[in-house]
Formats: structure tokens, C-alpha cells, sequence
């Protein structure tokens, strides 16, 4: 409705950013007596959502007095440090003796859980490639049978099943090991489901003239669908990852030695003690949030697209 | 298929090229069979067997005691509580969360940076895990430190003790969890409103419809497949809430948070009982299936557009 307008603007100001805001500040201005309270919205909606990350953040970044200090007034004081510190972060990655005193130790929980992560990322990778392979392109008698299996998978209830599936994981032998954390979510039939509707969509010819220059069925799905179905597959490892990277409830039963420790459990386990460190839990909150928040931002496109898959679809 | 005769060399017969075939198929999905089967069904059959018979971690199986956790759940109060409270936290989040990313999702739909950016903004907390956010908006919730309070004042209101109140926890924790998953929902709701076609819209304006009768007459009921989904959904997933409980409440003030998946873990973990714990999942299992059999039902019996 408005592109005559901004290419207008455009033309004034060719620096994409500048022509960007031009654009915007005019739209703004023209419909003002119309559109303002669209934008009033939008600005109230953006302040109810940054600001407890804000404050978060900020929060890290100061001393733990001026937290309380600043309390009251509501001022912009309450939220923007007098003294910048990384103190908070020392403490809970255990490089300062207070840190130290504690047991604090965020960066070894950071490193379990990024291990864990990239691990069943990796094995997601492989198992669910080859699941959805099968499904969409094998010969296999009952394949719909075997996909309604697959299918029931995705209603058993989540959380629900937490405690039933310690019980397994203890007959196994493995509970209190990195092996609990990882190998429950080594295949996925959310994951499966998904990828399925991506290799459909790569034309069957490409696999016929494959096999008729000889190749193997695993030669197909490698020179074949991986190459074709790689936006799918970096959809579901980015879900998958930011999946693992948050679970709280069964890393916090399946393993009980510190050593094993997620950064989710770590940052919980802050405040269940009498006193509480609120800078530390600032500090330890930004560790886990941020950098999946900013690879959120970053692939973002991938991102909406697989939730989209999996809530449609799924 | 006939009996073959001894005399015919059976093997080379059965394994055919073809059946060579299914084999090596077979393998491409029995990596993910063998999951599914130990990590997703066995439990169940864990859980089943763990409630019919004595069981804890350390001693293990023990005699057979049939229903009796079953009957112990009938008569215990606190198994009442914590599925009347999970159904109230249910009712009320759901239809908010339904209703306002509605709202948002219609609001936001727009092709500009201002409303990309409130997207990205909106969706960011169903990335940040659950963890984080209940941990920080618990200190946000806090009686003297928090910033909520330090904002009520500032506007001359009194103090409130959100998460000690019985009367205001659990709807402290709707609030919370509405605002984190709030995105998730809305994300959804756009890709149906992508759907529907420009047409429609058109059509209506020419008619002179104004944008409240669009809404009424085009959006709702042509997104109405993908609101279902989504409530249905939405439903089943927020009936398992357990992590905000455990960070902020640990069930109280006086159970008014005690939701089924929290009371599940108390059983199991704190009170060592894990054939009660693996009972009551036994019955959460079957509520939740029920559940998602309507909605199979629901969703098929939908007309597509």
C-alpha cells in the first residue's frame, strides 16, 4: 500500500537502515490518526517482554546491594547498575574465592549440558535421517503400521512419564551417568515426523537416477536426501538442541552427582537454599539464556519454520 | 502361506532379493524402533507393573498388591487436590493463552520491522528455558524485593505477596507462564492466517464489512481447525506443568499449586514411594490419552477449506 512511499523515501536517504527508519517514521506520522494505537500496542507488548530480560541482564551486571538498594523508588536506577562488575559471573563460573567457597562451578555445568546437547544432536542427526528415509521413501511390508507406532510415540503424555522412565533407565544401569542424559533422546518421533515431510517434497527421480548408476540405499539417502533436505535438517537440530539444552525435569532425577550437572539444574538448585544469591542467579540465567536466545535471533527463519511443522502438522 | 516340503531347499526360497531388500530397510528404522520401544513404551509397562506390585528402588519388585495404590489414590485428599488444581491451572491458562495470541497473532501479522521485531520479542521467552524464566520472575513476584512490587508502588498501590498468597500462586504462576508461551502459540495462529486466502478479505471490503465483521465472518472460522489444534494441544501440555511449581512454590502455599506432575515427583523422589508415584503417572497416562483421542477425533472430523 505504502512501497511507492518508501521507495520515495528511499531515494532521499540510500542508506538501507536510514531509509528503513525514514520509511517507518513516516508511515508513523501519515497514519498517526489512524494507526497509533497499533503502535502504542506494539510498544507496550515490547516493554512487557523486554523488560524482565533487561532487568535480568542488568541485574547480572551489578553489585548484589545495589539490587536491594534500588528497589524503591521505581527509578531508572532500579534496573541500570551505578557500578558495572562482573562479579556475579566470577562467583557462579567459580573464579573467585567466593565462588569457590560455594562449590559454584557454571561452567562445568554449561560445558555437561553443551556436551549432552551436541550430542543428541549428532545422534538425532543420524537415527532420525535414516527413520524418516525409511518412512519416506523405503519398500518395507506395513509401513503404515510401523508409522502409526511412531505416530502413538508422539501422545505419550511427556512430563508424565518422567518417573516410570527412571524406573527403566535404573533397570539398565545407567542413572547417575552421562549415558541417562543422553540416551532416552537419541531418537525423536517428533523429529522423525518432521524430516518425513521435508524428503517428501525432493523429487523421485533423483533417487531412480541414482540407483540406476548404482547406488546403495545408503548412498541414495547420502548423496541424495541429505543434500536436498538440508534447511529440514538444520530446523530439527536447532529444535532438538534448544529441546535438550532446557530440560530441567529429567536431568534433575537421572543423575544426582554433581559432576553431571546441567546448567538448568544448577541455576534451580540456587534457589532452594536458605539464603538466595540474586546476582548469581542473574548471572547464571544469562549464561543459559543468552547464547540460545541470540542463536534463536540468528537462524530464525529455520527456526519459526519448524515450530510451524511441528504445530501443524505434528 | 502353504508349509514347504522338506525336500524344497527352504532358505533359498524365503530369502529373496526382495526380502533382502525389507531387511536393509528394516535397519534404516530399527535404530529409532528400539528407542521408542525402551524409552517411550517400556516405561509404561514399568509404571504399570511398579503399581501392581511392591516396589522401591533399592529392595525392587516385591509381593503383588493389585489396586491398592489405586484405592489409596481414591481416598487420598492431597491426589484430589493436586488434579483440581492442575484442572484449574488448565482452565485458566489455556483460554487465555489461546485468546490473546490470537490477538497477537492478528496484530503482529503485519510486513514491517516494528512488527518483526515485537515477534522476535514475544517469542523470545519459548526459547529461554522454563527454568530461567519461572527463576526470575519468581525474584520479579518477590513480597519486598521485586520488581513487580517496587512498579505497584510506585503507582501508590499496597504490596503483594504473589506466591505466598493460596489465593494468588497459582494465578501468579497463569500470568507467567501465559507471557512465556504465548509466542509458541502465536507462531502457530500466523501460519493459519497465512493460509486463508487474500480474497476472502477483498471480497468482504468491497461489501463494505467492517474489520471486527471480517474477523467474524472470515478469520474464525476459517482458522477454527488450527485454534483447535492449538487448544487441544495446549491443553495436554499444560496439564503436565511441573517446573515453574518446583522452582517458585514447591506446591505451596498450602498445596494451592500442588499440580499432578509436581505431586508425581514428591511421591517418587521425596517421599521414596515409587509405586505410588508410578500409579498416580498410571492415571495421568490414561486422562491425557483420553485427551488426545478427542482431539484425533476433533481434528478429523474437520472440514478442510
Amino acid at each position: 500500500m505504502s512501497s511507492g512511499r518508501v521507495a520515495e523515501a528511499r531515494a532521499v536517504l540510500p542508506v538501507r537502515w536510514g531509509a528503513g527508519a525514514a520509511a517507518v517514521l513516516a508511515r508513523w506520522a501519515r497514519g498517526a490518526g489512524r494507526e497509533w494505537w497499533w503502535y502504542l500496542t506494539g510498544v507496550v507488548i515490547l516493554v512487557l517482554y523486554v523488560t524482565p530480560f533487561a532487568w535480568m541482564i542488568l541485574g547480572s551486571l551489578r553489585r548484589e546491594v545495589e539490587i536491594f538498594e534500588y528497589t524503591y523508588p521505581l527509578t531508572w536506577r532500579t534496573f541500570v547498575p551505578v557500578q558495572w562488575t562482573l562479579k556475579n559471573f566470577l562467583d557462579v563460573l567459580g573464579l573467585s574465592p567466593e565462588g569457590r567457597a560455594f562449590g559454584l562451578n557454571f561452567g562445568r555445568a554449561l560445558a555437561v549440558t553443551a556436551f549432552v546437547s551436541a550430542a543428541v544432536v549428532l545422534s538425532s542427526l543420524v537415527v532420525n535421517t535414516m527413520g524418516a528415509y525409511f518412512f519416506a521413501r523405503l519398500d518395507f511390508p506395513r509401513k503404515e503400521a510401523l508409522l502409526l507406532v511412531v505416530i502413538a510415540t508422539m501422545l505419550i503424555p511427556f512430563e508424565a512419564v518422567m518417573v516410570p522412565l527412571y524406573i527403566v533407565v535404573r533397570a539398565l544401569g545407567v542413572q547417575d551417568t552421562v549415558w541417562a542424559l543422553i540416551l532416552p533422546w537419541y531418537a525423536s518421533p517428533f523429529v522423525i515426523f518432521a524430516l518425513v515431510q521435508f524428503f517428501k517434497e525432493i523429487p523421485r527421480e533423483l533417487d531412480e537416477a541414482a540407483i540406476i548408476d548404482g547406488a546403495s540405499f545408503f548412498g541414495v539417502l547420502r548423496h541424495v536426501i541429505v543434500p536436498n533436505a538440508v534447511p529440514g535438517l538444520v530446523t530439527t537440530a536447532l529444535l532438538e538442541f534448544q529441546f535438550i539444552w532446557n530440560l530441567f525435569y529429567w536431568p534433575l532425577i537421572a543423575v544426582g552427582r554433581k559432576e553431571l550437572q546441567t546448567i538448568q539444574v544448577a541455576i534451580a538448585q540456587q534457589t532452594t537454599q536458605t539464603q538466595i544469591y540474586w546476582g548469581r542467579i542473574f548471572a547464571g540465567s544469562v549464561l543459559a539464556s543468552v547464547p540460545i536466545i541470540l542463536l534463536f535471533l540468528l537462524m530464525q527463519r529455520y527456526y519459526v519454520r519448524g515450530v510451524v511443522l511441528s504445530g501443524v502438522k505434528g | 502361506m502353504s508349509v514347504a516340503t522338506p525336500a524344497l531347499p527352504v532358505p533359498r526360497r524365503w530369502w529373496t532379493a526382495r526380502r533382502r531388500g525389507y531387511l536393509l530397510a528394516f535397519l534404516f528404522i530399527a535404530p529409532a524402533l528400539v528407542n521408542f520401544l525402551v524409552f517411550r513404551y517400556l516405561p509404561i509397562l514399568a509404571a504399570l507393573r511398579s503399581s501392581l506390585w511392591q516396589y522401591s528402588l533399592l529392595g525392587g519388585y516385591g509381593e503383588f498388591i493389585g489396586l491398592a495404590a489405586y484405592r489409596r489414590m481414591l481416598e487420598d485428599p492431597i491426589f484430589w487436590t493436586s488434579l483440581r488444581v492442575t484442572a484449574l491451572y488448565v482452565l485458566l491458562k489455556v483460554p487465555a493463552q489461546v485468546a490473546l495470541s490470537l490477538l497477537f497473532a492478528v496484530l503482529l501479522q503485519r510486513e514491517t520491522r516494528f512488527a518483526a521485531v515485537v515477534r522476535s520479542a514475544v517469542f523470545a521467552p519459548v526459547v529461554a528455558s522454563i527454568v530461567v524464566v519461572s527463576v526470575i520472575w519468581a525474584l520479579m513476584y518477590h513480597v519486598q524485593l521485586g520488581l513487580l512490587n517496587s512498579i505497584l508502588t510506585s503507582l501508590g498501590l499496597p504490596r503483594i505477596a504473589f506466591l505466598s498468597n493460596p489465593r494468588l500462586a497459582l494465578v501468579a504462576i497463569v500470568v507467567m507462564m501465559v507471557w512465556k508461551e504465548l509466542g509458541f502459540s502465536m507462531i502457530i495462529l500466523m501460519a493459519g492466517l497465512k493460509g486463508i486466502p487474500e480474497m476472502f478479505y477483498e471480497a468482504a471490503r468491497i461489501d463494505g464489512a467492517s474489520p471486527w465483521q471480517q474477523f467474524r465472518a472470515i478469520t474464525l472460522p476459517l482458522l477454527r481447525r488450527v485454534l483447535m489444534f492449538v487448544l487441544v494441544t495446549q491443553t495436554i501440555f499444560s496439564f503436565q506443568v511441573f517446573v515453574p511449581v518446583y522452582t517458585m512454590t514447591r506446591g505451596g502455599p498450602l498445596d494451592a499449586t500442588k499440580v499432578i506432575v509436581y505431586y508425581i515427583y514428591q511421591n517418587g523422589f521425596l517421599f521414596q514411594d515409587m509405586g505410588y508415584a508410578a500409579a498416580i503417572s498410571m492415571v495421568t497416562l490414561a486422562i491425557l490419552l483420553v485427551v488426545s483421542g478427542v482431539q484425533m477425533r476433533l481434528l478429523r472430523s474437520e472440514v478442510e477449506y
